[in-house]
């Protein structure tokens, strides 16, 4: 799975920090999703998603081969 | 995702000033012989009886299986489903370790021996939980520096 975390944190102008400090978790874990070594859970999506204002999709989309 | 076996984080110091003072306690008795004095069961010493009353070495084993505990299970200071996942994989890690050891002990001694090594091998889950998460958490907070550079 890819995702477009670092573009879409790129166009509202936020660091990993301001974003792990809005859907509470650590910086560590925004890292390991947009270095794409973690798939976050379905909650976490919905919250990132609703921080950009952008449906889920847009974040994450399946690769070939998922 | 709360998950409800975690303590609160300030066991962790907790449990390592314990950690720490039972393996003293438990160095100084196993090695040396420490007992510490009238901390015993109310039962007279007979000449007849095998039995140690004293309750130093079970004090010491009780502290550091408590301690130990505290430590696991002490919350981390942003607890989320990453740090849940890594907490996953180092206790699976501990657990396979564990048994290896087992294996190969029961392999290479017997006897008293086993027994004795079994006995020390109990500890392994705890302490190899500990070694591999705090270094895991390590890793991940240097590659995060790293790329934020």
């Amino acid at each position: 799975m890819k995702n477009s975390l670092r573009v879409q944190r790129a166009i509202m102008n936020i660091t990993q920090a301001e974003l792990a400090e809005k859907i509470q978790v650590s910086r560590q874990t925004i890292n390991t999703i947009e270095s794409g070594k973690y798939v976050p859970s379905t909650v976490l999506a919905l919250k990132m998603a609703r921080v950009f204002g952008v449906p889920v999709g847009e974040i994450f989309s399946l690769e070939e081969g998922d | 995702m709360e998950n409800s076996l975690l303590i609160s984080g300030r066991y962790k110091v907790i449990g390592w000033i314990i950690v720490i003072l039972s393996a003293c306690l438990g160095i100084a008795t196993l090695y040396w012989g420490f007992k510490i004095p009238g901390f015993a069961l109310p039962i007279k010493e007979s000449p007849f009886s095998f039995a140690d009353y004293n309750l130093t070495n079970e004090f010491a084993f009780g502290g550091l299986v408590i301690g130990l505990m505290m430590i696991v299970f002490a919350k981390e200071k942003i607890e989320d489903e990453y740090i849940s996942l890594l907490r996953l994989k180092c206790l699976q890690w501990s657990v396979l370790i564990s048994f290896g050891i087992l294996i190969i002990l029961n392999f290479v001694f017997y006897g008293t021996a086993l027994f004795i090594f079994l006995f020390y091998n109990m500890f392994t889950v705890p302490l190899i939980f500990i070694i591999k998460f705090n270094f895991s958490l390590y890793l991940l907070r240097r590659e995060r520096e790293i790329d934020e550079k």
